[in-house]
Order: structure tokens, then sequence, then C-alpha cells
């Protein structure tokens, strides 16, 4: 099979793979199905402060399982769903945070400072128009770039890595993780060392189960799923408990605050208008997605203040400023941070390393249901015998491609609907959430003690956010820790038990180098800062 | 006045301390192989370099908090009222939890101990409504139990949504699978 026939049969495996229903005679292909009842859920909960994408990836990921089983079939349905709440969360941040001045996440903080105005003009609908249209140019072009870049780097990583260099380039990805997420170098390397370490409790070759204390509960080692979301989720919705509590913001929120006079239309010009700024903050949003770890909200700050520069040198007389209801503000976050996404997916396909949440829930879900392993030899292009895993890979790239048509269509409509998820109460959704996620966990795992220790990283994810260290490099640490030892064991082996196995190569020893750089660099910068 | 944070200076004191626990007296009493191993003339690695690889990160770590971010003024303040509402918070989930576990043996007990039967949770869990007592009663109690910590107060309406998210749940993950089991029945 040539690459161009692996690109068509990844074509055909979504929309030939098992129907769903048939429709006038017209088969449905249950892949399709779920990408759009995926895309239609993440907008809902993307609209509902307190929830956000992975809450909903992690309560729906047992039960898609359940459903599809653990074949190769269930792969595309599954991680279809999980693409298209990814692809309907990230437009649906910007709803709360234009209409109620509320950010459901970081990233959308920045969209209130132009949106929530807006909305106080009268001008909420074309607010979200705005949003909707840069959020959904951006994602469709950092796709783009995924779809033409991850399979010529994991071509490069194939052709040209051997196993030290492998070793050594997970090893810088961690790296760059611990110093680039969260602000702090020092933090990041806790939370790192703490992910790794939880990862090797309860594993290794040995008869014995390393650091298991000799205890049966330990000694299988934590499940993933437990580790995860217990401090993704668990730990995240203690802390928005707290805050709620403690500010005691319980009271419903007023509608918001439209007049029905103003103009509401986004028209070509407009469009023409604002697509500078766009083009510029995809750009940003894409090289910063690319590199994993860096998240959304980097890229929404740089994508501002690029697009702040642009319009305060431009911006006609009478046109409203950046943070007065500038609707070249909203599109420049929004086109930012939503370009983030595709790129992010670049380091797990290409060399299997997660660089956000929603990587994290697609290895999950390839974890779980098994005959797909993201990383450089997905794109193994054999042509003999068919390589399944590249098929599915460019059925994952149908998916998005699916999933980017469905957001220009239909997305802007079911958005512009969602204001009313804005008024759903905190303090009932969280505690529900929670019971949820540990039943999904429960129902997954079938073991109660994994139940324990979800709650268990709950408290530690609770205490990393009081800390301020990022929850990211722990779990970003916890999938790539296995896989490093497991590196690092063949690397050395296949040395003869050579000691200086990362430095005796040049392109290891050049990765070995920058992990260290890295490192110095974000912590003489931190130190500079403070 | 302004008041130095400790917050960094313990949080670095706490991980360099655990990470030379870690390294010095963890790993070497809780893996049997060493860093580096040779097995039938072969030298390979063993099951303690991982660990002490994350011992370093985090001793590193530790470290540069020590040293270049303990007295930088943007530490972040540990609330301990906070703290102590979300341990609350884990409480009531961990004993919403224990009620779920053992709500349906007990009521088998019970239920054996009144009619004389003999009556055996095990075998009754994949069936209704034994399967549902211990799910139904531990989940009304954790749902009901932090919404009413988060109000601060205990309502009717708080009850009302337990119980309502549950039955919710039921109908989410057990009518429609056979081979799903809710929690506890999967390892009682």
């Amino acid at each position: 099979m040539t690459p161009l026939d692996y690109v068509w049969a990844g074509v055909l495996a979504v929309f030939q793979g098992p129907e769903l229903f048939s429709l006038l005679g017209l088969p449905i292909p249950v892949t399709v199905v779920m990408i759009l009842c995926g895309f239609l859920l993440g907008i809902a909960v993307g609209a509902t402060p307190g929830l956000a994408g992975p809450i909903a990836m992690a309560i729906s990921l047992p039960i898609l399982i359940s459903i599809f089983g653990f074949t190769p079939d269930a792969l595309l349905p599954v991680m279809g769903f999980l693409i298209g709440i990814m692809k309907g969360a990230t437009i649906g941040g910007a709803v709360p945070a234009i209409l109620f001045n509320t950010p459901g996440t970081p990233d959308a903080y920045m969209t209130t400072l132009d949106g929530y105005p807006m909305t106080k003009k009268g001008q909420a609908k074309k607010a979200l128009k705005v949003a909707h249209f840069a959020s959904v140019t951006g994602d469709t072009f950092s796709d783009i770039v995924l779809i033409l870049c991850a399979p010529f780097l994991a071509i490069l990583v194939e052709a040209y890595l051997d196993l030290p260099e492998k070793t050594a380039l997970l090893i810088l990805s961690l790296s760059f993780i611990a110093a680039a997420v969260g602000g702090s170098p020092a933090k990041g390397l806790i939370s790192t060392g703490l992910g790794l370490l939880a990862a090797y409790v309860g594993t290794g070759q040995d008869f014995y189960p390393r650091l298991s204390g000799g205890t049966d509960v330990l000694a299988q080692g934590f499940p993933l799923a437990a580790a995860i979301l217990g401090v993704l989720i668990v730990g995240a919705v203690f802390h928005e408990l707290a805050l709620f509590w403690r500010e005691k913001e319980g009271t419903r929120r007023a509608g918001p605050d439209e007049a029905s006079s103003a103009d509401q239309r986004l028209r070509v010009s407009d469009i023409r208008r604002l697509m500078p700024y766009i083009s510029r903050s995809a750009l940003v949003g894409t090289a910063i997605g690319a590199l994993p770890g860096i998240g959304s909200t980097l890229a929404a700050t740089l994508g501002y203040a690029l697009g702040k520069r642009r319009h305060d040198r431009r911006k006609a007389e009478g046109d409203p400023g950046f943070g007065h209801g500038a609707p070249e503000g909203v599109a420049a976050t929004e086109a930012a941070n939503s370009s983030v996404s595709g790129a992010n997916l670049i380091p797990v396909l290409s060399l299997g390393i997660p660089g956000n949440t929603a990587a994290v829930f697609l290895i999950l879900a390839a974890e779980s249901i098994g005959g797909f392993n993201p990383g450089p030899s997905v794109f193994n292009f054999t042509v003999d015998v068919v390589n399944p895993e590249a098929v599915i890979a460019f059925g994952l790239f149908t998916c998005m491609i699916l999933a980017n048509l469905m957001n220009w269509t239909i997305g802007g409509l079911f958005m512009r609907a969602m204001g009313v998820m804005t008024r759903v109460p905190k303090q009932i959704l969280l505690p529900v959430v929670l019971i949820l996620t540990l039943t999904a966990i429960y129902v997954q795992e079938t073991n109660m003690a994994a139940v324990w220790f979800t709650l268990a990283f709950g408290l530690l994810g609770y205490g990393m956010r009081v800390l301020a260290i990022s929850p990211l490099p722990f779990v970003i640490a916890f999938i790539l820790g296995p896989k490093i030892e497991d590196s690092a064991r063949q690397a050395f082996a296949a040395t003869g038990g050579d000691a200086f196995f990362l430095l005796t190569s040049p392109v290891a020893a050049l990765f070995m180098a920058l992990s260290v750089l890295v490192i110095t660099l974000s912590t003489r910068r931190k130190k500079g800062a403070t | 006045m302004h008041q130095t944070r400790k917050t960094h200076l313990i949080l670095g004191v706490v991980v360099v301390a655990f990470a030379v626990f870690l390294m010095g007296v963890w790993i070497p009493l809780d893996t049997t192989t060493g860093v580096v191993e040779t097995v039938r003339r072969q030298t390979v690695i063993g099951d303690s370099l991982a660990p002490m690889v994350a011992g370093v990160f985090l001793l590193i770590g530790g470290a540069l908090v020590l040293l270049f971010e303990r007295g930088s003024p943007d530490q972040p303040q540990v609330d301990m009222i906070n703290l102590k509402f979300v341990g609350l918070v884990a409480a009531t989930l961990a004993f919403g939890f224990l009620i779920m576990r053992y709500a349906g043996p007990l009521t088998v007990w019970a239920t054996n101990m009144l009619s004389g039967g003999a009556l055996e949770y095990r075998l009754l869990r994949d069936t209704a409504p034994w399967k549902y007592i211990g799910f139904f009663l531990g989940g009304v109690f954790a749902i009901t139990g932090v919404i009413s910590l988060t109000e601060g107060r205990l309502s009717a309406r708080a009850l009302g949504i337990g119980v309502a998210a549950i039955l919710v749940m039921i109908a989410l993950y057990d009518l429609p699978f056979d081979d799903l089991l809710l929690p506890p029945n999967g390892d009682v």
C-alpha cells in the first residue's frame, strides 16, 4: 500500500465502518454519529462554567467502551466522540466568557476582555458570531498543519532516531514540559518527579513489585484512570468547590445585559477586517500548540497582545479599542486558543508524547481499547502488509475534518443556544460530576481500591493547585514514565551496558544538553522575573 | 506592612526531605534490584534506577524552590479554612463510598435475621433491587452531603438532587448494559 492508499483507507474506515442506521436507504456510519454527539456534548460542557472537555471525556469513556467493546472497530467511534468533545468544548468555552464575564477556562479570560463589553453594548450575538468564526478558522488551520506535519515528523523520527536518541527525546520532552508548564520550572520538576514516582510504584521487572511496601493493594501499581482522573478532574472539582464556598457566589446569575437594537450581523466587511488578526493568532496558536505541554492560555495571551499592537496602530477614529468591546480582540483571542488544540496532537501522534489533556484522554482511550499505540511507528507505511495503526491515524484525521465541518455548519447556531447552560449552579453541578467521575472509574476498573486511589490523587491534585503546581506535568510524566524506562532498558542493553549511552550519540547528547539548558534558562528567567 | 510568606520555604524543605528519604531509605529498602544489575554476565538496568530518576527530579525541584523562589513575592497563600472544607468534602465522599460498600451486605444480613433466610449478597449483586441498595444510599449521601457542605445548610432540594442524580446514573450506567457493574458490585 502506498501512503495515499493509507489516507484513503482511513477515510473509508470512517465512512464505510459499522453502520448505525439507515436514512432513506443511505447507511449512516456510527463514527460520524459519534463525532456529532461528542461535538454537541462538547459545546454544552464548554458553555457550562465548572465543566470542561476533560470532565465530559472522563465520564463518557467507560460508557463508550461498554457500548463498543475492546475491539479495533471501537477505536474510531470512541476517539471520534472524544475529538468531537474537544472541538465542541473549544468553542463552547467562549459562551460564558462573552455573556456573563465568567471565564470557564483560564484561556477564556482574555475573551471576557472584549466579549463582555460587546455584550454590555448589546452586541452579544455578534460577539458570539465573531468568537465562533475566529475559533473555527484557527482550529481548521491548526488541523491542516497537524495533518501535514505529524506523518512527516514521525517518519523522520523513525528514520533517524535509534533507542538512545528516543530515550533522550523523551527526557527532553519531560524537561521541556516541566520547565514550560505553569510558569515555575522548579514546581514543574516537582510535579514531574511525583508523576514518575507514581508511575513506578508496583511495577518493574523483578518478581517483587517495587515500592509496594509488601502490600497487595500497591502491588499492581496505580490504575492509569485513577491517577489521571484523580489529579486532573477530582482535584479540579475540589479546588472549584473550595473557591465557590469561599467566595459564596451561589446567587443565580442575571441574564445578559443585551439590547436588541444593536447590529448583530457578521458581515463580509467585518470578516475582511478580522482576518489579519485571526491569521496572526492562528499562526501563533499553532506554533505554541505544537510544543508539548504549553497550553492555550499562553497562545491566547500572545494572540491578544499581537492583535492589540496592530489595532492600536490601525484602528479608525471612533472604533472601540482592545478592552472596550473590540471584535478584533475577541477574534484574536479565540483564534489563538482554538488553534492550539489541533497542533497539540502533533507530539502525541508523531512522538507518542501527550501535549495536553485531550491528548491524554486519547491515549487513555487507546490504551483501554488496545490496537493503537500513538507514536512514530503509527506512520509506518508498510507496502506488503497493511499497518492498521496508520489506517486508524488517517481515520482520526478524517474525524477531525468532519468535526470541523460540523463546527462550520451547525456549531455557531448550537453555541448561541447554549447560553442557558451558564445558569446551572456550580454547587449542584460539581458534586454530581464528582460522583459521576468516581462511578465511571469504578465501572471501568471494577475495583473499590481504584475509587480510594482516585480520591487520594484528587487530594494530591487539589494540594498541587493550592501550591500553584501545575498537575499537567504529573499526568504526562505518569504516562511517559514507563515508556522512558522501557526505552532506556532497551537502549542500555543494545549498547552493551554502556553507562554513557545517552551521551555517546551526538543527537542523544544534543537532546540531553537541551534538557539541561531548557531547565537552566527557564530557572534563570523565573529568577530574573522575581 | 508587607509580610513574607513561607509557603515556598516549607514546600522546598518538605520536597527535599521527601526526595532524600525516597532515595536514601524507601528505594533501597523496598526494591530488590539495584540501579544496575549483572545477570548471567550481562549488565542490565535494575528496578531502582527509574525511581531514583524520579527522586532526582524531586530533589532538583525542591532545591530550586529553596534557592530561587524562597523569597518570591507571588507565593501562594495556603488557606487552612479551605483545607478543612476540602477535608470535610473528601471525608463525606469517603463515608458515602463506605455506605456504598456495606449497605447492600448489611441489608441482606438484616433480611436474613428477620426472615431466617440464608441469602448471600455476593450471589445477589447483579439482581435488582439488591444491586442498587449500596449505590443508591451511598451516592445520595455523598451528593447531598457535598451540596449541603457547600451551601452551608441541609435542604430538601439537595436531597432531591442527590436522589435524581443517582437515578440518572443508574439509568446511564446500569440499565442499558449487562456487563457493567455499579459500585460496589464488581468486587464484593
